[in-house]
């Protein structure tokens, strides 16, 4: 998993939590890297997890939801580092439906071994939009953060119901409406 | 601050620490990496450079060094380059002069050449397109054209090019060569009903005289001696021998006659007509060892040729039993075909002249001395050879051959 992930999730709960909680589930974890990230580093996936699992018991927050708000948190490091990429996009639903097809072959061409979901577009209208998450990593609350961080990105909302086909989340059913 | 807190903070600070040389030792190696690749790229270039330069040299050798001319025009028609074939065949100087293609195309042309170009333009090229164009000094060339687009790297056509063959000389060859051949043509007809009507007007005379000398004979019988009638037998028998001659020169005038009415002709059956259909005498036998196989042809001509051995083996038996065989051998590429008899023999000095026109060695009324040549002819028309060994007095074989189709 690409450092940033990590760096910034870190920051994110050094701001929320403070300092302490960083420290916190560092120690609590088991971790390869020690708990010494950078951005540009590329660190394993368990990591994530063990951190995540530690800061849901900790905070008493769900992991889906620790994943929600550090999804939304992560659309402004998107909006900050890819302006282009963004603005390449007049309309949220051209820019969700065309994940699998532009922007995932964008991030491969900085990230060559990045591993990334798989968004399949179901269905399609001007103000809807079906998409099937694939992921082992199962991590379709970071996707709907996303979501709704680029749809307050281009001024507008929608309502994103999650419907999920196989138990263990690893592919979820995104049902997007635009308000 | 509690020891704690400071226990944290100094724990952060390590991990900043830590997190900060990483982060300069993925850095240093990636731009190592870069280096490499930069210096990697730097020679791919050269050696693309390298590569350009040679094909660039290459092209414009072979654009100035064809024979043809050479013709890059955009897509308009507004000519872009021409090598030195070009200029020398139309006579303008694109590089001093702007030149348009519609300007070269002959007027009656035109047509052509503008569903020629639709062509290139909807199928990328056109071939074999000739028709003439106008020089610069207003001279008429006939040109044959292979054209096609350039595209470039998206597939979008940006120019045409083509390459112009001067055929001025060829065409007026050609057209030459058909007039001629039209010619020899009709000269043929017309000597072939010559040789016909020649025919037809010596022999009337000589049926006339013919009738005469009858009536002279008749009435005068009786006052005729001995040496009087056969004299006029003599006359009778020349007459006759003048008629023969007369019906194998035409006969012989239409042996040369190229190779039509090619149909499949069963040799076997043809020979074997021809042995119940000529006057065999009794004492000779005439037979076929193998049996004869089916070619493409003319069936009158392998009639003539076998009539002629086989009457001539008739003609010349001077055996108390005479034979006549007929065999023949298939080679490569080639069928070869044997007359054999045990009659007079030739002798050697005569075996070329034989198949010269009216060399026959024995003057008789049967035998005009065409035959042979006839069959040298009908030979030579099917690209074989004919040849003869023979023993005076013992006999004669002639061979001859015919290519296969």
């Amino acid at each position: 998993m690409k450092g940033i992930v990590f760096t910034e999730f870190l920051d994110l709960i050094e701001d929320k939590f403070g300092l302490e909680m960083v420290d916190k589930i560092i120690n609590q974890s088991t971790l390869e890297s020690k708990g010494i990230y950078t951005s540009i580093g590329t660190y394993s996936f368990s990591e994530m997890l063990q951190l995540l699992n530690h800061l849901s018991k900790n905070t008493n927050i769900s992991i889906d939801n620790l994943l929600l708000v550090y999804a939304e948190h992560f659309f402004s490091v998107i909006e900050k580092s890819y302006p282009g990429l963004l603005a390449t996009y007049k309309d949220p639903i051209e820019m969700l439906s065309s994940i699998e097809n532009h922007i995932h072959i964008e991030v491969r061409k900085i990230y060559p071994d990045a591993e990334l979901p798989e968004f399949t577009v179901e269905e399609k209208t001007e103000n809807s939009l079906i998409m099937i998450y694939k992921s082992n990593r199962a991590m379709h609350h970071f996707g709907l953060g996303l979501m709704n961080k680029t749809f307050e990105h281009f001024n507008t909302t929608a309502t994103i119901a999650l419907e999920k086909i196989k138990e263990d989340g690893t592919e979820v059913k995104f049902i997007i409406q635009k308000n | 601050m509690s020891q704690e807190k400071i226990e944290i903070l100094k724990r952060s600070l390590a991990r900043e620490k830590a997190a900060r040389k990483a982060a300069e030792k993925i850095l240093e190696d990636k731009s190592r990496d870069l280096y490499y690749l930069s210096e990697e790229l730097k020679a791919t270039n050269n050696k693309l450079e390298h590569l350009l330069t040679e094909k660039s040299m290459q092209l414009e050798g072979v654009f100035e060094n064809i024979l043809d001319a050479y013709v890059v025009m955009d897509l308009h028609g507004n000519v872009l380059k021409f090598n030195e074939a070009a200029t020398k065949l139309f006579g303008y100087d694109v590089n001093k002069e702007s030149l348009n293609v519609t300007k070269l195309i002959y007027k009656e042309d035109v047509e052509y050449a503008m569903s020629s170009f639709f062509k290139l333009k909807t199928k990328g090229f056109f071939k074999n397109y000739e028709a003439r164009v106008y020089t610069k000094d207003k001279k008429v060339k006939f040109v044959h054209i292979n054209a096609s687009l350039i595209l470039n790297k998206d597939k979008k056509p940006v120019a045409a090019q083509g390459i112009v063959r001067d055929i001025t000389a060829v065409k007026s060859l050609h057209q030459q060569k058909e007039t001629i051949l039209k010619e020899l043509e009709k000269r043929n007809n017309e000597l072939h009903e010559y040789a016909h009507i020649v025919s037809h007007d010596l022999k009337s005379p000589l049926r006339s005289i013919n009738a005469l000398i009858s009536w002279i004979k008749t009435d005068n019988e009786s006052i005729l001696d001995k040496n009087s009638l056969q004299n006029f037998s003599l006359i009778e028998n020349t007459l006759e021998t003048m008629e023969k001659l007369i019906s194998d020169i035409l006969e012989y005038s239409s042996a040369g006659a190229s190779l039509k009415n090619n149909t499949p002709v069963n040799l076997n059956e043809l020979v074997n007509g021809l042995i119940n259909f000529l006057y065999i005498p009794k004492n000779i036998k005439v037979i076929i060892l193998n049996e004869l196989p089916v070619v493409i042809g003319d069936k009158t001509k392998f009639q003539q040729i076998f009539q002629n051995f086989i009457s001539n083996a008739i003609k010349f038996s001077n055996k108390e039993e005479g034979l006549v065989e007929i065999d023949y051998k298939e080679l490569d590429s080639f069928y070869q075909f044997s007359v054999k008899d045990n009659g007079i023999g030739i002798e050697k000095k005569y075996h070329e002249k034989i198949f010269k026109i009216f060399h026959s060695l024995n003057k008789s009324k049967e035998s005009t001395g065409i035959g042979l040549s006839i069959i040298k002819k009908i030979v030579d028309l099917y690209e074989g050879d004919v040849w003869l060994e023979s023993e005076p007095n013992k006999g004669t074989t002639f061979y001859f051959t015919i290519q296969k189709n």
